[in-house]
């Protein structure tokens, strides 16, 4: 009896506590779902165990679909019927064990619960074949077999990397054709090229064979195999686990797919040559399903999850020689070489759309929890803003420029969705600030109604001359005549900043070939962190981490790439000027060319 | 979305629309936040707004009682209109809905109270 009393006074704990810092409104009338108080992603309960507790102890219920947050020690159960909830809770609360040390699980029901799942609009990248069951069971463990090795082979970045035929060259991303290996590809996978050829895909026999081994929690960075040295299809061949691959398209289109464990994939046309794909560094992976809603096939990335295991991957390709003759611009190495400032705007449109805007809705998060501060010099300029200012603040990312003032109107304007949510929470309670999401090209805003505009850190993300003075001269247009901008920019001088590492400057130098990415015929460089700038056009890797995940938080596999053009001096006081602006103040801090213009 | 930011949204950048302004307003989620009153900050706003428009957009979300059509002078003695001024400049939100521009008749949505007016390349003048 006393044992009952306890668990009743628990759960109601409980209960208030979710209420109070969660939001979560538990009710004491049984419905179809429930929410387990103290077991959830954070906590290690995983979907396994729920079912494995309903399978052993033989209550005979539909298994409920289960829903846990990233982050998060509560988790959510979504039962057929309210009788099943009402089942598992009478046979389960307070009884089962939450974790190891035998803590009891808590459990309340609830009206609702959240819905996360997210429809995917866009269909699967053309030219993208996924052969599901290619190969037996059987086969699939000869294959690891084969090529499964010990941790002491080469260690690329915690992935363990393995060639046949040619060594794949990670700086240069290409083969040496004057230097093949002894070891060509194992004719175990000769069974492959004949399976496809009475599928009716003639592919013909690769000649190169990169072996990935990941364990659960490492991914790859998102990529597009070069256009040049290999040919027109890449297949790639999983064995031990399932994983999603996502793919990302310069149109803005982002599609996961599902590869499962022992499936083809064959990379053609569009999906070899102009989609970038990836694997995201994690444990576990959404669970995506296929439904069909008023008759038209949907997919849906759940908020389900199932955790991966150890996935050896085989890329076979096809080496060649000679410029690419693909018919995809954006990604493609062998398009005329043009100086970054030349840029057409259409490929500087996509570059963009690339290394700028998806990489900031994937970051949203962690940079926010970076960023917490303001600038010293921008809020001495927002605290000299006179009473009764329109101000807008373009490129607000999460917002942190504006300031709790109730005497002037502040309108953040940006473009990630992700900052801009975090923005909206911290304007929360100032009265005159509100969020637009609007892209600083084509700001809709009307002419001359600012009396401020602040552009921090944004006008750098800009990939050619021409679109960054267009940036500026929208900051002209929105202004009132009179009315003053600031705004700043990286420099390419580092010199004066904290931003250099000494000890990682000396690395650097004795590194040998710098890795280039080609994007839009632009060979754009991959930045060191921490170094000094040695080009204005090149890709700064983003380190992602969790944010409210303890596990894998260094993994440097989690590398984003943004897009920045780097200032030199006087260079951000000519455009302005070009804008029709006129000088107030220049100056150099912390690393960014700052000026303060004014409309004439 | 506050309906001082409505004040300056407009459509223009899309090709073929000349002014795009002012933007109709579709609200199916409309709230009324609290928020503190300052009444010089918004005598100094009164005059940079499009009277007009915020009228017209007042009452299409059914919160324009008390608002006169056109503003009379010396609008700053009146602490009352000064007030009715403030709710819907400041309190009032849209949360969810949709802005149309009055020429094309592109829609923006407006959701979570964030109207989103990105455009695609091929939309752009």
């Amino acid at each position: 009896m006393d044992e009952e009393k306890k668990t009743e006074r628990k759960r109601k704990r409980f209960a208030a506590r979710l209420k109070s810092s969660k939001g979560i409104t538990c009710t004491e009338v049984p419905g179809p779902n429930l929410v387990l108080c103290n077991g959830g992603q954070a906590t290690g309960l995983e979907k396994s165990a729920i079912f494995s507790l309903i399978k052993e102890n033989g209550i005979s219920i539909t298994l409920p679909k289960y829903i846990a947050e990233k982050g998060e020690t509560y988790s959510f159960l979504v039962f057929n019927t309210k009788e099943d909830a009402l089942l598992f809770y009478n046979t389960f609360n307070g009884k089962a064990k939450a974790d190891n040390k035998g803590t009891p699980l808590y459990m309340n029901f609830v009206e609702t619960v959240p819905n996360k799942d997210i429809i995917c609009p866009h269909e699967n990248p053309k030219g993208l074949l996924l052969l599901n069951d290619f190969i037996t069971q059987e086969e699939e463990k000869a294959f690891i077999k084969l090529f499964d090795w010990n941790p002491e082979c080469n260690n690329l970045k915690n992935r363990l990397v393995k060639h046949f035929g040619y060594e794949f060259r990670y700086g240069s991303n290409d083969v040496d054709l004057s230097s093949p290996l002894i070891e060509k590809i194992p004719e175990e996978c000769d069974i492959l090229w004949k399976r496809l050829e009475e599928k009716g895909f003639d592919v013909g026999v690769p000649d190169q064979l990169t072996v990935n081994k990941y364990s659960p929690g490492q991914g790859i960075p998102s990529h597009v195999d070069k256009h040049s040295p290999f040919g027109g299809t890449i297949l790639s061949l999983s064995l031990g686990s399932d994983v999603v691959m996502d793919w990302k398209h310069h149109s803005g289109k982002y599609v996961p797919t599902l590869v499962q464990a022992r499936s083809l994939l064959v990379m053609q046309d569009e999906a070899r040559y102009d989609w970038q794909h990836g694997i995201q560094p994690r444990t576990w992976d959404p669970v995506i399903e296929n439904r069909v809603e008023n008759s038209t096939k949907i997919k849906v990335i759940t908020s389900d999850t199932v955790p991966r295991e150890t996935r050896i991957s085989l890329t076979f390709r096809w080496t060649r020689s000679g410029p690419c003759e693909c018919e995809y611009k954006t990604l493609c190495d062998s398009v005329e070489k043009v100086s970054a400032d030349n840029l057409e705007n259409e490929v500087a449109s996509n570059l963009e759309e690339l290394h700028v805007h998806q990489v900031y809705e994937q970051i949203a998060g962690h940079f926010s929890t970076t960023r917490h501060k303001p600038w010293p010099k921008v809020v001495e300029f927002m605290q000299g803003v006179p009473p009764g200012s329109v101000v807008m603040d373009l490129g607000c990312g999460n917002g942190k420029n504006i300031l709790r003032r109730d005497d002037i109107v502040q309108i953040a304007g940006e473009r990630s969705s992700g900052l801009l949510s975090e923005c909206k929470e911290h304007i929360h309670g100032i009265g005159a600030a509100d969020c637009v999401r609007l892209d600083l090209l084509h700001a809709m805003l009307r002419d001359n109604t600012a009396d401020i505009v602040i552009c921090i850190a944004v006008i750098h993300h800009f990939s050619s001359q021409a679109r960054r003075l267009q940036a500026v001269s929208t900051i002209h247009r929105l202004l009132r005549k009179g009315g003053r901008a600031l705004i700043t920019v990286w420099a390419k001088d580092q010199t004066k900043s904290n931003y250099l590492l000494k000890s990682k400057q000396d690395q650097v130098n004795e590194t040998q070939a710098e890795t280039q990415i080609t994007v839009g015929g632009v060979n754009l460089p991959v930045h060191e962190n921490r170094t000094q700038f040695k080009h204005q056009d090149l890709l700064v890797p983003w380190k992602l981490r969790k944010v409210s995940e303890n596990k894998l938080s260094n993994n440097p596999e989690n590398t984003l790439l943004r897009y920045y053009h780097v200032f030199e001096e006087g260079e951000l006081d000519e455009l302005c000027k070009q804008a029709n602006f006129t000088i107030e103040n220049s100056f150099y801090e912390e690393g960014n060319w700052c000026v303060v213009c004014k409309k004439k | 979305m506050k309906l001082i930011t409505h004040n300056m949204l407009t459509s223009k950048c899309l090709k073929g629309v000349m002014t795009g302004y002012p933007l109709a307003i579709n609200a199916t989620d409309v709230k009324v936040k609290e928020v503190d009153f300052n009444p010089e900050f918004i005598t100094r706003v009164i005059p940079k707004l499009d009277w007009e428009v915020l009228w017209v957009a007042a009452n299409s979300i059914g919160h324009g009682e008390g608002l006169p059509k056109t503003l009379e002078p010396k609008f700053e003695e009146d602490e009352d209109l000064l007030k009715r001024v403030h709710k819907v400049l400041l309190e009032v939100e849209v949360e969810e809905g949709n802005l149309t521009c009055p020429e094309s008749g592109r829609q923006f949505p407006i959701s979570k109270g964030i109207p989103n007016m990105l455009l695609t390349e091929a939309e752009v003048q």
